[in-house]
């Protein structure tokens, strides 16, 4: 069985290592972390992610900008995108922000588990 | 000789020499029939004196020719003695000068001895008698007379027709500072007065002279040549002759300057009393117990419509006025005579003889005689209109005053009430910019605290999949993943209250929503809690933001669970209404939202909790307000709850049941 690789953009080093750390913990993932959203872009064409998380509220970046900037390369236009964000509670949105999927922050290990099960069908 | 019968003869003194004589006298007067007697004979003047002295005689035959006095002396002698008797002269001769001498001094008669026979003598005796006595009366009234002049203090004066005086008696002697009356005869008055009163009396006196008719009584002003004016009441007769024809004027005069003084001074007395009266705007006048007016001032008379006192004096009010208005005045006035009590200062309208109406302040005192008998009564009333419009006016405009303070009190409630409410919107508003500012901060906090969350949470999920070899670590890291999502929440309750006030309407099912909320505090619900639903199945559907509505129900049934932590009943029912009118449900001021006879969808939520403090009742939707344990609530639930209610257009209200717990009505426009 292929291992899932996943790119989490955010700027929270801090959270990009747990998680990260969690999830290849697993065995089931291959995480790349970017703590700059600027980097995201290029992160995504080189690392080929199955995957992104993608934080929203960035210092240099929005993740919604980034979002549109990977949307619009035809390399990674079909990776899926899911928001993870501390911006808003979930139960306002309806899990999705602009179409794209979200979790809230703090996120639970059983809502990220979740959410990849739905996206690779396991 | 003597007769008994006769009267007491008159007694004779005979005065001769001659005894021869004497008897021829002494037979002619004693003769038959004679009421004479010689009583007594004298050979000498000086013997003649002796027996006169004793007055034992009532008339004397006198010769001339005595051994101690000759002629005439011897007259003289013998008349001076006794001048109130009479004497007869008898004479040796016929000396026609002897004789007019004699009978000048005082003699009755001169005769001729030889001459004289009885008869004769007998008549002239008589004669002499009777003239004597008609002297001593004449002279005894000219002494009475005389007396009278002399003593009376009034003056008297007698003057011919060319008003000259011919008599005047001491009194006027002495006004005119002469010794003797003499020197005035043949004088006028214009020797003694100032030529006007001598011009005057002058004319006075000849029309007496002319008419014949006294003067009677009249008052003279005179003043005397040297300046003296004096007062006097005069009375001029005319003089007349016994033939009556006027001779001249005779008069008596007074002096009355003291009585005249007296009565001037009376006269300025009242002058100044009439003054005071006159002058007074006071209505003053007196009034017999007849009710005849006795004394009136010119401005009572006035208020009568007369023009002078004497039209009134002695008439009544009812020739003033007509009867009714007489009769009620003369009743009130006489009213106050009968009962003896003053009247002071009543106030009364009134209206004069010519119509004028006024308001009088009238004094009615009943007047008294020394007896203490009521002999009338006296008035003062007083004109007061003025002063009764200017205290109507005043009162006016003490009303009109509190009327306009009343207005003014008005206006300053209204002031107060806008104030009032201006302030509330003030508080409004700014409650509205804090909720803002917080909602601002809240969001921006949530953000900042949410990542450090996220890595906590994170690490204590990493942590929680070691083994570990001590018992302690796990029971740590569950309570800090506990702590971990209370701040979690905290966090989502500001994020709550900081979210954008934008609905996003569609038709919802309020019961599709209420089920959803229901599962979704599944979680909150302990063991003991049974859910009773009661939803009206056709209940129409709302315009209402589905996920904003949840949150309430979330936030309310929340509440709900918290109050029942050992157990309850949660019911919720959902129904229809039409609003018949005001009632308890919706006392609140937003329920202006609603109409009557609209139809509302009314949501209710009854829990049989420990309930809400009366006193906290007012605060429960204040932000950060929470009757919770610390770390239970936000304080924030109720706020959002009352946002979301408040930007559908619904109402919610919060009460206490009777029996226990709270009874939450959510009432939905239709």
């Amino acid at each position: 069985m292929n291992k899932k690789r996943l790119l989490i953009v955010d700027d929270e080093s801090g959270f990009t290592r747990l998680l990260k750390l969690t999830l290849e913990k697993t065995g089931n993932y291959i995480v790349r972390e970017e703590n700059d959203g600027t980097n995201a872009w290029l992160a995504a064409r080189d690392f080929r992610p199955d995957l992104i998380f993608l934080d929203i509220v960035m210092p240099k970046i929005d993740g919604g900008d980034v979002a549109q900037q990977i949307r619009s390369d035809p390399m990674l236009e079909n990776v899926p995108i899911v928001f993870l964000t501390a911006i808003v509670a979930q139960r306002e949105t309806r899990n999705e922000i602009g179409g794209f999927p979200f979790l809230a922050k703090p996120v639970s290990l059983d809502a990220i588990t979740k959410c990849l099960a739905e996206h690779f069908g396991e | 000789m003597k007769s008994p019968h006769n009267p007491a003869p008159i007694r004779v003194l005979v005065v001769d020499d001659n005894a021869g004589d004497v008897f021829l006298l002494r037979e002619m007067v004693d003769g038959a029939k004679s009421r004479f007697r010689v009583s007594a004979e004298a050979g000498s003047l000086e013997e003649a004196l002796r027996i006169l002295a004793e007055r034992e005689v009532d008339v004397v035959l006198l010769d001339l020719q005595l051994p101690d006095s000759r002629g005439v002396d011897t007259f003289s002698g013998a008349h001076t003695a006794a001048p109130d008797v009479p004497i007869i002269v008898l004479s040796e001769s016929d000396d026609e000068e002897l004789a007019l001498q004699t009978v000048q001094l005082g003699a009755q008669e001169y005769l001729v001895k030889g001459r004289v026979d009885g008869h004769l003598l007998q008549r002239a005796l008589r004669y002499a008698v009777e003239r004597a006595r008609a002297e001593v009366q004449l002279a005894s009234e000219r002494d009475l007379l005389q007396t009278l002049l002399e003593n009376i203090p009034d003056r008297i004066y007698f003057k011919d027709r060319q008003s000259r005086f011919i008599r005047i008696n001491r009194a006027l002697t002495t006004l005119f500072g002469l010794k003797t009356a003499e020197e005035a005869y043949g004088k006028t008055d214009a020797d003694f007065y100032g030529h006007e009163h001598a011009g005057e009396a002058r004319q006075d006196e000849r029309r007496v002279m002319e008419t014949g008719e006294p003067l009677l009584g009249k008052v003279e002003f005179e003043n005397l040549a040297d300046g003296r004016k004096s007062w006097s009441l005069t009375t001029k007769l005319p003089l007349r002759d016994r033939q009556g024809g006027i001779i001249g004027t005779c008069g008596i005069s007074r002096e009355i300057s003291e009585l005249k003084e007296m009565e001037e001074q009376l006269e300025t007395e009242r002058n100044l009393l009439r003054a005071v009266i006159d002058n007074l705007p006071d209505l003053v006048f007196l009034k017999d117990v007849e009710g005849h007016y006795l004394l009136n001032n010119i401005a009572h008379v006035r208020w009568l419509g007369a023009t002078h006192p004497r039209e009134v004096r002695g008439r009544t009010v009812f020739d003033f006025f007509p009867d009714h208005l007489a009769a009620e005045f003369h009743q009130g006035d006489m009213k106050v005579a009968e009962a003896r009590q003053p009247l002071i200062n009543q106030e009364e309208h009134m209206v004069d003889a010519r119509g004028n109406h006024s308001w009088r302040l009238t004094s009615k005192i009943p007047w008294l005689d020394d007896n203490g008998n009521t002999v009338g009564l006296v008035c003062i009333s007083r004109d007061v209109t003025e002063q009764k419009r200017a205290e109507e006016h005043l009162k006016k405009a003490n009303a009109e005053l509190a009327a306009s303070r009343e207005e003014l009190l008005h206006a300053v409630r209204n002031l107060q009430q806008a104030h009032g409410e201006l302030r509330d919107v003030q508080l409004q508003l700014i409650e509205a910019e804090k909720m803002k500012s917080i909602g601002r901060l809240a969001a921006g906090v949530a953000h900042e605290v949410k990542n450090p969350l996220a890595i906590l949470k994170m690490g204590l999920e990493f942590l929680s999949t070691q083994k570990f070899t001590d018992e302690h670590t796990p029971e740590i890291l569950h309570e800090m993943s506990d702590a971990l999502t209370r701040a979690d929440k905290v966090i989502r309750g500001l994020l709550d209250f900081s979210a954008p006030k934008q609905l996003e309407v569609k038709r919802e099912s309020l019961n599709a929503i209420i089920e959803n909320a229901l599962h979704l505090v599944r979680g909150e619900m302990k063991n003991g809690v049974e859910v009773e639903l009661d939803l009206q199945s056709n209940l129409p559907h709302l315009k209402l933001d589905a996920g904003k509505i949840s949150q309430v129900f979330v936030n309310l049934f929340t509440n709900a669970l918290h109050a029942m932590e050992n157990g309850g009943l949660l019911a919720v029912r959902t129904f229809t209404k039409q609003l018949t009118g005001v009632g308890s449900n919706i006392s609140d001021s937003r329920s202006e939202s609603f109409r009557v006879g609209q139809h509302i969808v009314i949501a209710e939520i009854d829990d049989t909790g420990h309930g809400i403090p009366e006193d906290k009742l007012a605060k429960i939707f204040e932000p950060f307000f929470t009757t919770k344990p610390t770390g239970r609530g936000t304080g924030l639930g109720l706020s959002v709850v009352r946002t979301i209610v408040d930007l559908h257009g619904a109402t919610i209200d919060i009460r206490n049941l009777h029996e226990a717990g709270v009874r939450v009505t959510l009432m939905f426009q239709s």
